[in-house]
């Protein structure tokens, strides 16, 4: 037999995964069982018991390259820096674009990473790695963030979804769909990519929600007298889908915003962008691992200062507007909001007063969840074109978030029998930015 | 060389066939016997006692959906279970071999092997080429050639070619992608350095592999290829290497391409672009790089890789698991679970010229293949073979199966075989487009919610399978007047045998609760078997 371990598919290993997610869970388990009662969220107490259990991710992704200019770095007065001043922030020292006001008064909760040098210039492939930390390799399509988050933070028995995508505008939407990579359907995304509601949540007009459920008990009957006797993860996986189907048809109700109160909605504003992000805190609230809310058109090879003009206040009142909320709900230590595109934009301002694609010297931020707020983190030349100090990766940026959210790194799954850690080897974690 | 020592200790050549035991199998016994006797050897050297055979319902079912991609009609079973002729099995064998599904149906797991990712499927010319190859059952090492050396002014050939197309852009994945394929060997973690666990595999091996494939170019409407270019690499030890034309088992190949001169560059340029003018196939090199790679991977100990690789990935398919697994991970640190049977089975396949059809029902006809996948007490391990393993259906076994069992089953009574065979075709292209929204099973397969919810809320399921209007198999339900007849009736369609006197009680009470609405309680009762795990799984 083999002396050395190169295969590692064993079923036992998921047999103690889920032993053990049952387990941990267990605090949780009880909750899940109301996860959808929302009412019950109110209440201190049990946002305490989900605390306990886990922490969640809302990715805010910025398709087609949000300009660091007129955001995140701006650089006022140099010959690359474009109409827009910069203001002071809550944090001393640190200045955001002035078309960030209401961030500039919250940048204690947040770290910026201003020195993202990603190397691809490419919208399609800078967008599978910026969802990734890594590129694909010749054999291997690795899982993106949102997979490898329901992965270890989904649970067998939730009644919610473990990743959640909404990618409702066209652009550039085919570039970065949510993938599970070599993790396989089980860890895919529920993509929203037409409207709010997602596939198949809704039950079809022509059965009444008895015959649906009686309908599930006797498949589960019929199919007890096959299982017995038969021995297969595939099959335990294909039963535990089935019995997470009513759970996640209750969770529809979390993906409609009419559900909240008017204060709430308000307090988002109008528009696609503000409603998806309130869902977004919505499912992370009843124990969503990872929703990913996609805002395109940032592509602004024309005219980017319109643009940004339009997008950034956009972007600035709904993220601090999810921070605001977060707080005040108790969530912001355990729900981490990240804000990434495929890159960043040129410094060179070309004829059409536009900025064109940059991937060597542009910005990102993570806010909540075991990130020090207030820090800055990398740091550019005067004009914007090249980092000069603290310099980050695609891969080093995925290490952070995950030593934040608790999960090593280092942490091996197996594709075959090869050892695949989460962040390619030697990539460390920006230790400055951890609490 | 560790990987070398272990080539030699089980040779191809079938002259060195007496070379490791007195009792091992002679070349000429069927491959049946030669299944059971290594594999019975190796359960009661375990200790085990295997599975039971499976009864003949079960056991046609496994090989039409294994041979030809779905569930048996009512009808066949029925005539195979009553059937006392003692050859019957091997009959239904080389009936659904002879089969047009079974060219279509193997050609299908053909591409999704060539393709495992699932995303870089050509215009359809790949599946259609290998439908035909099935169909005429090319041997394995021409498809291997015709693939890796495509013909693409030959119209019947073109096909072949797009799994080179497909990877054009980067040639590391081609060369892994033809590694993996064809020899059973991912050799991309020696891509950036040696590999950690297998001292088998360094960076000369990737960079040896790469070498051979790296020529290829895009020609327009042809594929092109150089006599010449290197290919430097940076070891993670030591200087700049440039690689040597090297096959997995160390085998280098004198290249005798050299840089050309600007005046050559100059020519060669030319006679492109009068070739693409001409749309006729560029200038084929005088030394063919990917040429070489066929005529080295066949020839003599080297072709061990080829001929294992076949075997196993076969195994696997008929199997549900290989005897090496990953299939992709043939090397020393990763044993197969029977050696000298793959061994054999190699040696056979070789000597008997690639023929798949052959190895392919010799595979299906042994007791192995044909056990149980029952086991009522802690099964024994999968890796001895002593119990049938559950396969997921593919995304086409599982639509056109659904197609089937949606069906009347008299609806194929008195029907000419060939009228048949234009019924399931029928069903399989009627289910392709649901298919597409299945997922490939994959190693270590889950089902994901996904599937789950689609069937549950899914209104094509309702409109393509769940109908009560023509030669459904509800609409012949209306005509039934006692819940427990359409419950045996419906229990017979979708999984092709009696039903148990529980489920006949558990359906008949689902329907009486909903006395008055029948066709809609009928409707949710064949949707509760169709998504049931014995529908769901080749068992």
């Amino acid at each position: 037999m083999p002396a050395k371990r190169t295969f590692c598919g064993s079923p036992e290993h998921a047999v103690n995964r889920r032993a053990f997610l049952g387990a941990a869970g267990a605090a949780g388990a009880t909750l899940a069982a109301d996860m959808t009662q929302l009412d019950a969220l109110a209440s201190p107490a049990v946002n305490d018991a989900l605390k306990k259990t886990q922490k969640r991710v809302i990715l805010l992704w910025l398709a087609g390259g949000a300009s660091q200019l007129e955001t995140w770095d701006p650089k006022p007065g140099a010959p690359t820096g474009g109409p827009f001043r910069a203001i002071k922030t809550d944090v001393p020292g640190v200045a955001i674009s002035e078309l960030m006001p209401k961030m500039a008064q919250r940048m204690k909760h947040t770290c910026i990473l201003r020195g993202l040098d990603t190397k691809n210039g490419d919208h399609g492939s800078a967008a599978v790695t910026m969802m990734r930390g890594r590129r694909n390799e010749a054999a291997i399509r690795y899982p993106d963030l949102g997979a490898v988050l329901a992965r270890e933070m989904g649970r067998p028995d939730s009644k919610v979804p473990d990743y959640v995508s909404f990618y409702t505008q066209t652009e550039g939407r085919s570039m970065a769909p949510g993938d599970a990579g070599f993790l396989g359907a089980r860890y895919a995304p529920m993509d929203l990519t037409t409207n709010n509601v997602p596939d198949f949540i809704r039950r079809l007009a022509d059965i009444t929600d008895l015959d649906h459920k009686e309908r599930s008990d006797l498949r589960d009957v019929l199919g007890k007298q096959f299982a017995a006797g038969r021995h297969s993860e595939t099959l335990g996986s294909q039963n535990e889908a089935y019995e997470r189907v009513r759970g996640l048809m209750s969770s529809e109700k979390l993906f409609d915003v009419t559900q909240e109160p008017q204060k709430v909605r308000d307090r988002y504003g109008p528009g696609q962008f503000a409603e998806q992000t309130l869902i977004a805190r919505r499912l992370v609230e009843a124990g969503v691992p990872f929703v990913r809310v996609g805002r395109a058109w940032w592509d602004s090879h024309g005219q980017n200062f319109e643009t940004h003009q339009e997008m950034v206040p956009e972007l600035d009142h709904v993220m601090a507007t999810l921070i605001d909320d977060l707080k005040d709900r108790g969530m912001l230590d355990d729900v981490m909001i990240v804000t990434l595109s495929e890159f960043g934009r040129t410094p060179a301002i070309n004829a059409s007063l536009g900025r064109d694609h940059f991937a060597s010297a542009w910005s990102s931020t993570i806010t909540g969840c075991g990130i020090k707020g207030g820090s800055v983190y990398g740091k550019t030349d005067a004009n914007g074109n090249k980092v000069v100090a603290e310099h980050v990766d695609a891969g080093s940026l995925f290490a952070t978030i995950y030593e934040a959210l608790g999960i090593n790194p280092e942490k091996n799954y197996y594709y075959g029998s090869r050892p695949i850690p989460l962040v390619n080897p030697g990539i460390e974690p920006i230790k400055a930015v951890l609490k | 060389m560790r990987l070398r020592l272990l080539l030699t200790a089980a040779l191809v050549a079938p002259s060195a066939i007496t070379a490791r035991a007195a009792d091992a199998p002679i070349a000429n016994t069927p491959i049946p016997q030669v299944i059971d006797r290594y594999i019975d050897a190796a359960i009661t050297e375990a200790g085990v006692t295997p599975a039971g055979q499976a009864d003949d319902a079960t056991l046609i079912r496994r090989l039409t959906l294994d041979l030809v991609g779905r569930i048996p009609t009512t009808r066949e079973v029925d005539e195979y279970v009553a059937s006392t002729d003692a050859d019957k099995r091997a009959k239904l064998v080389d009936r659904l071999i002879a089969s047009p599904g079974f060219a279509r149906h193997q050609a299908a797991l053909f591409e999704a092997m060539f393709n495992p990712e699932g995303n870089n499927r050509g215009s359809g010319g790949f599946r259609q080429y290998m439908t035909d190859a099935v169909r005429e059952n090319k041997p394995w090492n021409r498809i291997f050639r015709e693939v890796v050396v495509p013909d693409e002014a030959d119209a019947k050939l073109k096909g072949a070619a797009e799994f080179i197309r497909g990877r054009l852009s980067d040639a590391d994945k081609l060369t892994n992608d033809v590694s993996v394929a064809f020899f059973g060997v991912n050799v991309s973690c020696a891509q950036c350095h040696n590999h950690p666990l297998v001292t088998d595999w360094t960076q000369d091996h990737f960079y040896g592999m790469k070498m051979f494939v790296a020529r290829t170019f895009d020609a327009g409407a042809f594929l092109g290829e150089r006599g010449y270019g290197s290919i430097k690499y940076k070891p993670t030890k030591g200087p700049e290497r440039t690689a040597k034309m090297m096959f997995l088992t160390g085998a280098v190949v004198e290249d005798p391409g050299k840089e050309p001169t600007a005046d050559e560059q100059k020519k060669e340029k030319e006679a492109l672009e009068k070739a693409k003018a001409a749309k006729t196939a560029p200038p084929a090199p005088k030394f063919s790089a990917r040429a070489k790679l066929v005529e080295v991977a066949l020839k003599d100990a080297n072709a061990e890789f080829f001929a294992k690789n076949i075997v196993n990935r076969m195994w696997h398919r008929y199997f549900g698991s290989g005897f090496v697994n990953p299939l992709d991970q043939m090397h020393s640190e990763n044993p197969p679970s029977h050696p000298e049977l793959l061994a054999w089975l190699a040696r056979d396949v070789a000597a008997n010229g690639y023929d798949l059809k052959r190895l392919t029902r010799g595979l299906v006809l042994s007791k192995a293949y044909s056990r149980s996948s029952k086991y009522d007490s802690n099964p024994p391990d999968s890796k001895l073979f002593a119990v049938a393993r559950l396969k997921p259906m593919t995304p086409n076994q599982l639509a056109t199966s659904l197609k089937i069992a949606a069906t009347d089953p008299a609806a194929f009574d008195g029907k000419k075989p060939d009228e048949l065979e234009k019924m399931y075709e029928q069903a399989e292209s009627s289910a392709s487009g649901f298919a597409r929204l299945i997922a490939q099973p994959t190693e270590n397969f889950q089902i994901g919610v996904g599937e789950a919810l689609l069937f549950s809320n899914g209104e094509r399921v309702l409109k393509e399978f769940l109908t009560d209007g023509g030669n459904s198999a509800l609409a012949r339900t209306k005509a039934m007047k006692a819940p427990a007849e359409v419950a045996a009736f419906l229990v017979k369609t979708a999984y092709g045998r009696s039903a148990t006197s529980d489920e006949v009680k558990a359906i008949t009470t689902y329907v009486e609760k909903r006395k008055g609405r029948e066709a809609d309680a009928y409707r949710q009762v064949l949707w509760a078997l169709v998504t049931g795990p014995e529908f769901r799984f080749s068992y």
